[in-house]
C-alpha cells in the first residue's frame, strides 16, 4: 500500500515540475514562482521516488 | 613479452569469470526492462553539450530534425540487426566472444584502449558539472577555443568535483547506481521544462503559432559561431548514428542483449534514442540559443530552471560519470596486479580528474565522440565477419580459441590498419567510420581466407 502511495506521489511531483514550466510558458505565473515551484516539486520527487524505489526493492527481495 | 601478456590475460579472465558462461534461458529479461534501461541511460550530462553544439555549428532546423530522425533510426537498426542477433545467438559478452576470435592478448589491448576512452568521457562529464558549480562561485567557464585550463578557479572546481565523484564511486558504486535510476526521469524533465521555460525569452507565442519561425531564425538559423565548422543534414545523421557506435556496431552491448529473449529487442533502443538523442538535444539547443549562444551548460540550466536546473547539470554529470569511472576501473584492473577495487577506482578517478580540467574534452566533445566510436569500430567488424561471413565462405571460425593463440595477429593488423587508413581518409571525421568498417570487414575476411588457402 505504501509502495503504491509513494509511487503516485512521486509521479505527481514529476508532473508538477512540468506543470510549473507549462504555466510559466503560458504566462500564468512569473519566473520566480516557476523556479521555486520547480525546485520544490523536484525535492518532492527525490523524496518520494527514493522511498518508492526502496519499497520496491524490499518487496522484490521478499 | 608473451609471458607477460599471458599473465595479464589470465588476470583479466579471473575478473570476468562470473560471466564466462552463456546466459541461461531462465535469466532472460522482458522487453520492458530493455526499454527502461535504454530510456534511463541516454539522458546524460553530455546531452547538454551535444544539442547546444549543433546550434553553434550552424545546423538548420530542417537538417536537425530530419538528421536526428534518420540518424537515430539507423542507430536503432544497428542495435537490432547487427548487435542483438549476435548477442542472442552467442549469449556471451563481447569480452568472451572476442577472446574466442582474437585471443586473450588482444582482449587485453582492447580493455586498455577502452579504459582510456572511458576516462576521457568521464572527464567530459565532470567538466560539464563544473560549469554548474562555477556559476555558483562565479568562476568563468572556458571558451570554445580553449584547450588548457583558463583559471585556477576552473582547475580547483574540476579537481574538487573529480575527487568527490571518485570518492563516492569508491564508497558505494551500487547505491549510487540505484540513485541514478531515481535521477534519470527527473533529468529528462529538466531538459523539457528548461526548454519550455526558455521559449518565451526567444519570442515564441503561447499558442506556438510562430515556433517554427523562431526555431529557424533564432535557434537553428544555419549560422555557425566563429571558429566552428558548419554542419549539414549528413553530419547530423551520421552523428546520431555513430554517437553510440562502440555499443551497437562495435558490439559492446552484447553484454546487454545476451539477456534478450529475441533479437528484435534491439528495437527497444528507440526508447533511449528518441527521448535522449533527439528531444534532449533539441531542448539543449533551445537553451543555448536563449543564453546568447554561450557554451555553458550550468548557465543554460540556471537561466532555464533556476537552482533545480543547476542541480540537474550537476546530477547528470555525477550519475553518468559514476558508472563510467567504474567501467574504466574494471578495464584498468588488467594492468594493476592484485590491487583492491578502491585503489583501481582511485587511479581511474585521478586520471579522469586530470583530464577534466582541460576544457578541450568538452569543447571538442562532438569530435571526441566520433573518435571514441572510430577506435573501437574495427573490433565490431572483426566479430561480425567471424560470426556471419566466415561460416558462409566455409572458413574455419574461432581459430584463436582452437589453436590457443595468444593474439590473432590478423585481427590486430586489421584493427590498427583500419585506424591508420581512417586517419588518412580525405573526408570529414564523422563519415570515416563507415568506409573504415567496410575496409575492416573485407580485410579480415581476406586475411582469414588466405590462411585457409595456405592450410
Amino acid at each position: 500500500m505504501q509502495r503504491i502511495l509513494f509511487g503516485i506521489l512521486s509521479m505527481v511531483s514529476l508532473a508538477l515540475c512540468l506543470v510549473f514550466s507549462i504555466a510559466y510558458f503560458l504566462g500564468k505565473i512569473k519566473a520566480d514562482r516557476f523556479k521555486s515551484g520547480f525546485l520544490f516539486a523536484s525535492i518532492a520527487w527525490f523524496i518520494f521516488a527514493t522511498l518508492w524505489a526502496t519499497r520496491t526493492k524490499k518487496l522484490s527481495k521478499t | 613479452m608473451a609471458g607477460k601478456i599471458a599473465a595479464l590475460a589470465s588476470r583479466l579472465d579471473q575478473l570476468y569469470e562470473f560471466d564466462r558462461e552463456p546466459v541461461s534461458l531462465n535469466k532472460l529479461q522482458s522487453g520492458g526492462k530493455f526499454a527502461g534501461l535504454f530510456a534511463g541511460e541516454h539522458v546524460a550530462a553530455t546531452e547538454f553539450v551535444i544539442g547546444a553544439f549543433f546550434v553553434l555549428h550552424g545546423v538548420t532546423a530542417k537538417d536537425l530534425v530530419f538528421g536526428l530522425l534518420f540518424g537515430n533510426l539507423l542507430a536503432v537498426l544497428s542495435w537490432t540487426f547487427v548487435c542483438a542477433p549476435i548477442a542472442v545467438r552467442t549469449r556471451l559478452t563481447l569480452y568472451w566472444y572476442l577472446r574466442k576470435i582474437a585471443g586473450p592478448g588482444l582482449t587485453v589491448i582492447y580493455n586498455i584502449a577502452n579504459a582510456i576512452l572511458y576516462c576521457i568521457l568521464a572527464g567530459a562529464m565532470i567538466a560539464v558539472s563544473a560549469t554548474a558549480i562555477g556559476l555558483v562561485f562565479k568562476v568563468e567557464t572556458p571558451s570554445l577555443s580553449d584547450v588548457f585550463p583558463t583559471s585556477w578557479g576552473w582547475v580547483f572546481i574540476t579537481f574538487a568535483l573529480g575527487a568527490a565523484f571518485t570518492a563516492m564511486a569508491i564508497l558505494g558504486f551500487e547505491k549510487l547506481s540505484k540513485f541514478a535510476q531515481v535521477c534519470s526521469p527527473w533529468i529528462f524533465v529538466v531538459f523539457l521544462a528548461g526548454a519550455l521555460a526558455m521559449l518565451p525569452k526567444l519570442g515564441v507565442h503561447a499558442n506556438f503559432d510562430n515556433f517554427w519561425e523562431v526555431a529557424t531564425t533564432k535557434v537553428w538559423n544555419g549560422i555557425a559561431a566563429a571558429g566552428q565548422d558548419k554542419l549539414s543534414f549528413w553530419h547530423i545523421l551520421f552523428f546520431a548514428w555513430f554517437c553510440n557506435l562502440a555499443m551497437h556496431v562495435g558490439l559492446s552491448d552484447l553484454a546487454l542483449f545476451r539477456y534478450a529473449k529475441k533479437w528484435t529487442y534491439g528495437l527497444f533502443s528507440a526508447f533511449g534514442m528518441y527521448p535522449g538523442h533527439m528531444l534532449a538535444w533539441i531542448c539543449s539547443g533551445i537553451m543555448v540559443a536563449a543564453v546568447g549562444r554561450e557554451m555553458n551548460p550550468g548557465l543554460m540550466a540556471f537561466e532555464a530552471a533556476g537552482f533545480a536546473g543547476v542541480a540537474g547539470v550537476l546530477l547528470a554529470g555525477w550519475t553518468t560519470a559514476n558508472p563510467t569511472l567504474y567501467r574504466a576501473g574494471l578495464a584498468l584492473q588488467v594492468i594493476t596486479p592484485n590491487w583492491p577495487r578502491w585503489k583501481i577506482t582511485l587511479a581511474a578517478g585521478t586520471l579522469t580528474t586530470i583530464i577534466s580540467c582541460f576544457p578541450i574534452v568538452f569543447m571538442k566533445l562532438l569530435d571526441y565522440v566520433a573518435i571514441y566510436g572510430l577506435v573501437l569500430m574495427p573490433i565490431g567488424a572483426i566479430v561480425f565477419a567471424e560470426h556471419w561471413i566466415l561460416p558462409l565462405l566455409g572458413i574455419e571460425q574461432y581459430r584463436a580459441e582452437k589453436y590457443q593463440w595468444m593474439i590473432n595477429w590478423r585481427a590486430l593488423a586489421v584493427w590498427f590498419g583500419t585506424l591508420i587508413i581512417c586517419f588518412f581518409l580525405p573526408i570529414h571525421l564523422y563519415f570515416r567510420w563507415l568506409p573504415g568498417y567496410l575496409i575492416a570487414l573485407v580485410a579480415y575476411v581476406l586475411l582469414q581466407a588466405m590462411k585457409k588457402n595456405k592450410n
